[in-house]
């Protein structure tokens, strides 16, 4: 029998849950340690979860646990530090996103990994969900043609759990990253681009906005909740839209190409292409609505079969991200998330953050 | 006698606010989040000049935000949890938000007195027979794993304060109410039954429904308050003339508006939650285990209650039965429209 890797998870909040779940699914892993700084939290971690130990100092659990990987799930402040002392323990590390709050500190990371022959991956879970994988095939078979423009969009609400959390606390930790509530998300919208513009630094233009009415009188009232991003690299262009707003809270990916248009839904789960009309005319003009229809039909049955099958999970993309991350570390391939990625939306990220900055430094000053 | 509230602007916290001001307590200090909606605080500070109701303002989930909120009072009432969200947010804003209050309790007034509002969830009647009356000797849960989020972090909250009492030694006094409701409180308890698509479950056929309108559960915390001893002291909360969960639907599908209801009974209940479970485990979660026969004994199998040692500290309903559900169905129906 091979043998299991042994988990850590640090940070036992609301998306630790998630990365437990997942690895408790997988057969080739096992959770031996959670650790928080607060022990309440990681107590209620383990006994919910049934593991059977925790702890509120990180050195400790490495060196009592001495696992194979971490998963590092705390604030996005600490996770350098925190995924220093894992390498330097030995350990693999799955950091959840934003890897870091900077470039810089993404480089030096990265840096300190590969200086140690340890591997590294980033939450980007959406990156591994089914319509994405499915895109990723259709490209693969050429079906798009070339990609010429990529359209990404990512609701979010903040009437949600975490959302309201936020707003109820101007010291959380979200208030403190550069970026603010951009930060904590649009690494789902920046790695949905990247795969298809693949310059180094591409030329970004953004706009950023508050657009909540409600004043609170601090720090929280400066927190931007819209967000559009253009990108522009040397042989593909890409839209990037977050929203706070816009209702229904959707969460797709268009891909332009010269063949044929892709739409990726990660709500519904569904992947359609927009087709040239194969057909003259009028009658050109009647068949698509039936053709987008029978797409429909066949993505809804497609899900059933996955739901008959118990393969229509939450996080079905950080499952296979998990899988494929282990995979890499029991087989030493590289890792499912390119380095050169994480480094690129890091840098894309300060970069917007940068622009933002200015933006609201002139915006408030009319205020 | 000063007086602090937490979760004072929640749905109970402001009926306790009220009835605070209505013994004549002055300088009741309201521990709110910033940012939360303080609509009915503000009324009650309009309606009660002399009760000198005013706000602290901050979070329970910061070591440093209760420091101040905690000095200078005589009794602290701690209504603050979190009754949805996120296991692990539910555990950190009410388990966590205890420890740092009892942290600073601890520090700046550690012989306070400790008023906390508990709730029935926390005891384990899973695997007592059919119409145990629950009292306060009743078994606390040993398996809180077992159920749903809520049940799980008022348990550990609850443990958590007996630990800390049995540390320092402060006067700790613990409510557990059944089913809150009132006009502004949800409108059908878990215990009637479920929404499940267009159909509403009715699982709780002929129980007893352990209702609490909101002012007499307001008005048992003040009086349970008052009688202080050395240690602690624990009253179940209910009011009188209980109805069943099949009178309370009737009622409320008379008077508010109708449902369309189907009757579990309670063997068909659990051959469902079996397979809910069973589900669960097989299809690695991709439902969630809503019911399982563990969740299902301790909410639907039928208890009686027992509100006597309640009634010993001279409280009595401010709101017959009769009347508290006449008053939250006129309420409900007048939202409904």
């Amino acid at each position: 029998m091979t043998k299991k890797l042994k988990i850590a998870i640090v940070g036992c909040g609301q998306i630790a849950d998630g990365h437990i779940s997942e690895v408790q699914k997988l057969a080739c892993a096992k959770v031996v340690g959670v650790c928080d700084l607060e022990i309440l939290m990681a107590e209620q971690a383990a006994s919910r979860y049934g593991i059977s130990r925790y702890y509120d100092q990180f050195d400790e659990l490495l060196e009592k646990e001495q696992p194979d990987v971490v998963h590092i799930t705390t604030p996005p402040q600490s996770h350098l530090s925190l995924a220093m002392a894992a390498i330097d323990a030995g350990c693999h590390v799955y950091v959840e996103k934003p890897f870091t709050p900077s470039y810089q500190e993404t480089v030096k990371l990265i840096g300190h990994a590969e200086k140690n022959g340890r591997k590294l991956t980033i939450g980007h879970i959406y990156y591994f969900d089914p319509p994405a994988l499915a895109l990723r095939k259709l490209v693969r078979e050429n079906i798009i043609g070339d990609p010429v423009h990529v359209e990404s969009f990512y609701g979010y609400s903040l009437a949600g759990p975490f959302g309201k959390a936020i707003l109820g606390n101007s010291t959380h930790w979200v208030h403190a990253l550069p970026g603010k509530l951009f930060q904590n998300n649009i690494d789902h919208l920046l790695n949905k681009i990247i795969e298809f513009v693949d310059d180094e630094r591409p030329l970004i233009k953004i706009f950023g906005e508050v657009r909540r009415i409600t004043r609170l009188g601090d720090i929280r009232d400066k927190m931007p909740d819209e967000l559009r991003v253009m990108i522009q690299g040397s042989s593909t262009t890409a839209y990037a839209t977050f929203s706070s707003h816009i209702k229904p809270t959707a969460h797709f990916m268009r891909l332009y190409g010269t063949k044929n248009i892709a739409h990726a839904d990660f709500v519904a789960r569904t992947l359609t292409l927009e087709q040239e009309p194969t057909l003259p005319s009028a009658l050109g003009r009647l068949l698509p609505a039936f053709n987008m229809g029978k797409q429909h039909r066949r993505e809804g049955w497609r899900n059933v079969g996955r739901f008959i099958r118990s393969d229509f999970h939450f996080f079905a993309g950080m499952h296979n991200l998990i899988s494929g991350f282990y995979d890499s570390i029991l087989h030493d391939t590289p890792p499912p998330v390119p380095h050169r990625d994480i480094l690129r939306i890091g840098w894309m990220m300060d970069e917007i953050f940068r622009q933002l900055d200015e933006q609201v430094k002139e915006s408030w000053q009319f205020l | 006698m000063a007086v602090l509230v937490t979760g004072s602007n929640g749905f109970l916290g402001s009926a306790l606010v009220e009835r605070l001001a209505l013994h004549g307590v002055q300088g009741i200090r309201c521990f709110v989040r910033e940012g939360s909606d303080r609509s009915r605080l503000e009324r009650l500070k309009n309606k009660y000049p002399d009760a000198d109701i005013h706000y602290y303002v901050g979070t329970l989930v910061s070591r440093s935000d209760p420091v101040k909120a905690v000095r200078d009072v005589d009794t602290i009432y701690h209504l603050a949890a979190a009754l949805g969200g996120a296991p692990a947010d539910m555990f950190l804003n009410t388990v966590v938000a205890t420890k740092y209050l009892m942290e600073a309790v601890i520090a700046e007034n550690p012989d306070v007195q400790i008023v906390h509002v508990s709730s029935f969830s926390v005891y384990g009647v899973a695997d007592l027979p059919a119409d145990t009356t629950i009292s306060e000797q009743t078994p606390l849960e040993t398996h809180p794993e077992k159920r749903d989020p809520y049940a799980f972090v008022k348990w550990r909250q609850e443990k958590l304060l007996l630990d800390y009492q049995k540390q320092h030694g402060f006067p700790l006094t613990i409510l557990r109410p059944g089913v809150i409701y009132g006009p502004h409180g949800s409108a059908i308890s878990g215990r009637v039954g479920l929404q499940l698509g267009g159909v509403f479950l009715h699982l709780g056929g002929s129980n007893t429904l352990p209702l609490s309108y909101v002012d007499n559960c307001a008005e048992a915390i003040v009086l349970c308050a008052a009688h202080k001893i050395a240690g602690v002291s624990v009253f179940n909360v209910h009011d009188d003339d209980l109805p069943s969960s099949r009178d309370y639907l009737k009622a409320y599908n008379r008077q508010v508006k109708k449902i369309l209801s189907v009757p579990v009974p309670y063997f068909l209940l659990q051959l469902g939650s079996r397979a809910v479970e069973w589900y669960h485990h097989y299809s690695k979660g991709q439902l969630p285990a809503i019911f399982t026969p563990y969740k299902t004994a301790n909410l639907w199998k039928g208890n009686r209650f027992d509100n006597r040692k309640l009634k010993s500290t001279g409280w009595q309903p401010v709101v017959s039965t009769s009347d508290g559900m006449r008053k939250s169905f006129d309420y409900f129906r007048k939202s409904s429209q």
